[in-house]
């Protein structure tokens, strides 16, 4: 542990001394629509005595392939130094907001109730697998995600709430646009893999050389074709 | 009260038949229409239960998926959660939350969930569209049947909410009872007190009333409103707390239509049916009537005429009465025959009255029968005819026999006749009215013989009437008379000739005689007619008259002054 995180520094030290970094810059083309709707009560859900109508994710129903582009989480693998992260996944309007969290292994996230009901923030997920017990409003919770990996975050007493905290392996992590553009900046020269990730299509890999003379550039077709290759993206 | 048989024999073929027929008609009618009604009655009875077979199935299929409801983990976590956080506001509403999203889900009006006691925790109604808490403390609602809040009625179901295999609460599931979904018309009612109805045109009282005279039974006929319902009670479920749902079919409703159908169909058929023995019973009253009013209209025709008809028997019509006819032509025949009979003997015997009142006189012999063949020569020439010329014919043979009752002495004088023999001949006519007075059927000759020596000036006896005063008949034979007394032999004198008597009779005419019956004398003398039977006269008579032709006044005015004229 201690020789890693040292071989860690290190490195950050001669990159820093000897290498002038460079960025990656990449583009996540969705081919189509990957999360089903999520039908979700809207804000004044809570008041007694209100009705409750239903609202679609609003975000999601407003251009579907900018929501899926910007629920890519691209990050390089590799023992690059990270730094611990404070982050916050509150509960608000019966949704976890922001439904998407991506920390450097190490990070703490807190878990705050906005909501004037209870919640019950769980996972069972195998990177870091928590109950946090049923909280009113006002009140949270800290959990610390100390392994990189996917952690799924639900609730007991909400099925349809659901969220997921991306605990990457190093600070090297970007989250893409709506337009599906992500920059990973500052990498020292190397050869890396870079990964990208959505919730329901899964892990893409791909290695990218980083030199010192400019950025690097990569795409990401979600999902692949059948036969493998790239298919062209359509809306 | 008279009546013509035709209408005799039509009423009472008609009314019995007409009777029969509205009365059978009457009785299918009914029959029928029990019989439909019965029948519709009983499919009804199908239609509901397999309705409420349909509902009671429905109702396991939802109890089924109502328990799945049930079965919810979100559900059971927030209960545990309101279950250990009793005063939190906020667990409340969590569950209430929870409840308002399955409600908006699954589209219930009422959802309650309780502890395993019973007692509410969290509930909440659709008021307007709009899913609203309840203040649970209020509430006592049922775990099944009905639940009436705020003027909703609620159709409650109830569901264990279990973890562990041990209880933790109840969860009541509750839809908005609304009838008008019900594809019958049914009533909703607690403890006999009607909540809902959709039964058309009836007010409660009648429905409350209805259902009273119902009582307790499953199915039940009853009428609402003037109307005959089959109602059933949805006895599937039980509803608890007094609450009875019964749906409602109107008999008559369904059955009306083809109830109306009938009757129609009935009304015509018996309407038709009637006209059919109407017409019926007017030809068989006609065929009855027709040959019998046959032989009462020539029965009738005989009546006026005198003579018995003589009937023709149709061989078509009916037995009986071609039996009638037949009798009645046998007694015609018997009645005509016998009558004929009568004439004869009536003719012989006013023949042989003329002829014995001739045979007295050898002069006169067939006098009375000259007189009468001259006499209807007249008549006919005058165109009379039918019964008046038969008057004449007889009364012209009789006209003489009061002459019975004068004396052989003066009668049969050859010579001339004192005045007092005079007076006694000129009694004859008299006489022969009174002798003939007496005789049935003879009053008709009277006029004939007692005025047949009137004159047309008035000079004749015994009456001394003129001209038209004396009848036809008597005139005519009185010309007859005297034409025939000038042709004869008389013991005092001979026969005048013909022409010689035609022509004193054209000087008399108008004074003794009607002119008129002189002409047609005349007229028929020169056709011929008078020659011919002026000619007949037996010789042995002729042969007197000349033998004893007396030196007698040639004229007939001789002869009128001795009023020996026959």
């Amino acid at each position: 542990m201690f020789g890693r995180l040292l071989t860690s520094a290190l490195l950050i030290l001669t990159a820093g001394a000897f290498l002038r970094a460079s960025d990656i810059d990449g583009t996540i083309v969705v081919q189509h629509k990957l999360t089903k709707r999520k039908v979700t009560a809207s804000a004044d859900a809570y008041q007694r005595g209100a009705s409750v109508p239903l609202g679609a994710d609003m975000e999601m129903a407003q251009d579907p392939l900018a929501y899926e582009r910007s629920h890519v989480v691209v990050y390089v693998e590799g023992d690059l130094p990270s730094k611990p992260v404070t982050a916050e996944l509150s509960q608000q309007d019966r949704r976890f907001t922001p439904d998407l969290v991506v920390v450097p292994a190490g990070s703490t996230v807190s878990f705050p109730n906005m909501d004037p009901i209870f919640h019950n923030v769980f996972s069972l997920s195998k990177a870091k697998s928590f109950d946090l017990g049923n909280y009113s409003k006002g009140q949270t919770r800290m959990v610390v995600f100390p392994k990189p990996g996917i952690v799924f975050v639900d609730c007991h007493l909400h099925p349809n709430m659901s969220a997921v905290i991306v605990v990457t392996p190093n600070g090297w992590s970007a989250k893409a646009d709506g337009t599906g553009r992500f920059k990973l900046p500052n990498l020292p020269p190397g050869t890396y893999t870079v990964v990208a990730w959505h919730k329901t299509a899964g892990f893409f890999r791909k290695t990218v050389r980083v030199t010192e003379a400019g950025s690097a550039s990569v795409e990401f077709v979600i999902p692949l074709a059948e036969d493998g290759s790239f298919q062209e993206a359509r809306k | 009260m008279k009546m013509r048989f035709a209408t005799h024999a039509f009423l009472w073929s008609f009314i019995p038949f007409a009777l029969l027929l509205a009365g059978s008609f009457w009785v299918i009618q009914q029959r029928v229409q029990t019989t439909v009604r019965g029948g519709l009655r009983s499919s009804l009875r199908e239609a509901h239960m397999s309705m409420a077979r349909l509902r009671k199935e429905n109702e396991l299929q939802n109890s089924r998926f109502l328990q799945i409801v049930a079965e919810n983990p979100a559900l059971k976590a927030g209960l545990q959660l309101l279950l250990t956080e009793r005063k939190s506001g906020a667990a409340q509403r969590t569950v209430e939350d929870q409840l308002r999203e399955i409600a908006e889900t699954l589209r219930f009006d009422f959802l309650l969930i309780s502890n395993s006691d019973g007692l509410p925790l969290a509930c909440i109604m659709r008021v307007d569209d709009q899913l609203v808490a309840l203040d649970i403390h209020r509430l006592t609602p049922p775990q099944q049947g009905f639940f009436t809040l705020g003027g909703s009625t609620y159709q409650i179901a109830s569901f264990p909410i279990d973890t562990n295999s041990e209880n933790i609460g109840v969860l009541s599931i509750g839809e908005r009872f609304d009838l008008s979904e019900l594809s019958t018309p049914t009533i909703l009612a607690q403890n006999g007190k009607i909540l809902r109805s959709s039964v058309p045109n009836a007010s409660e009282a009648d429905l409350e009333a209805a259902l009273g005279r119902c009582g307790n039974q499953a199915e039940c006929e009853t009428r609402i409103a003037g109307e005959t319902y089959l109602t059933l009670a949805a006895d599937s479920i039980d509803f608890g707390d007094g609450y009875t749902l019964r749906s409602l079919q109107s008999v008559d409703s369904v059955s009306g239509p083809v109830q109306g159908v009938l009757r129609k169909v009935f009304l015509f058929a018996s309407l038709g049916a009637l006209l059919a023995a109407a017409a019926l019973s007017f030809f068989s009253s006609r065929s009855i009537v027709r040959p019998i009013g046959a032989v009462v209209s020539s029965l009738r025709e005989s009546e006026q005429t005198g003579t018995l008809p003589s009937f023709q028997s149709n061989p078509e019509t009916i037995q009986e009465i071609r039996e009638l006819t037949e009798s009645f032509k046998r007694a015609a025949g018997a009645v005509r025959e016998s009558r004929e009979n009568l004439q004869q003997a009536y003719e012989e015997f006013v023949g042989s009255l003329a002829s014995s009142l001739d045979a007295r006189d050898d002069y006169t012999a067939g006098h009375s029968r000259r007189v009468s063949e001259y006499s209807c020569v007249i008549a006919e020439e005058m165109n009379i005819g039918g019964r008046d010329l038969e008057i004449i014919r007889v009364g012209a043979l009789l006209h003489d026999i009061g002459k019975i009752g004068v004396m052989d002495s003066v009668l049969r004088k050859p010579g001339r006749l004192t005045p007092e023999e005079q007076v006694l001949v000129q009694q004859h006519p008299s006489i022969g009215r009174r002798i003939l007075e007496g005789v049935r059927g003879f009053q008709v000759y009277l006029s004939i013989v007692e005025l047949h020596h009137e004159n047309w000036n008035g000079t004749g006896y015994p009456l001394n009437l003129c001209d038209v005063q004396v009848p036809l008949c008597a005139r005519i034979v009185h010309v007859a008379d005297a034409y025939d007394a000038m042709t004869s032999a008389r013991p005092y004198r001979s026969a005048l000739r013909h022409e010689d008597a035609m022509r004193e009779l054209n000087r008399y005419a108008a004074v003794q005689f009607d002119p008129e019956v002189v002409q047609a004398l005349i007229r028929a003398e020169q056709k011929g007619r008078m020659h011919k039977t002026a000619q007949e006269p037996a010789p042995s008579r002729r042969l007197l008259s000349v033998s004893r032709a007396p030196a007698d006044s040639d004229t007939l005015e001789g002869q009128i002054s001795e009023r020996r004229l026959g």
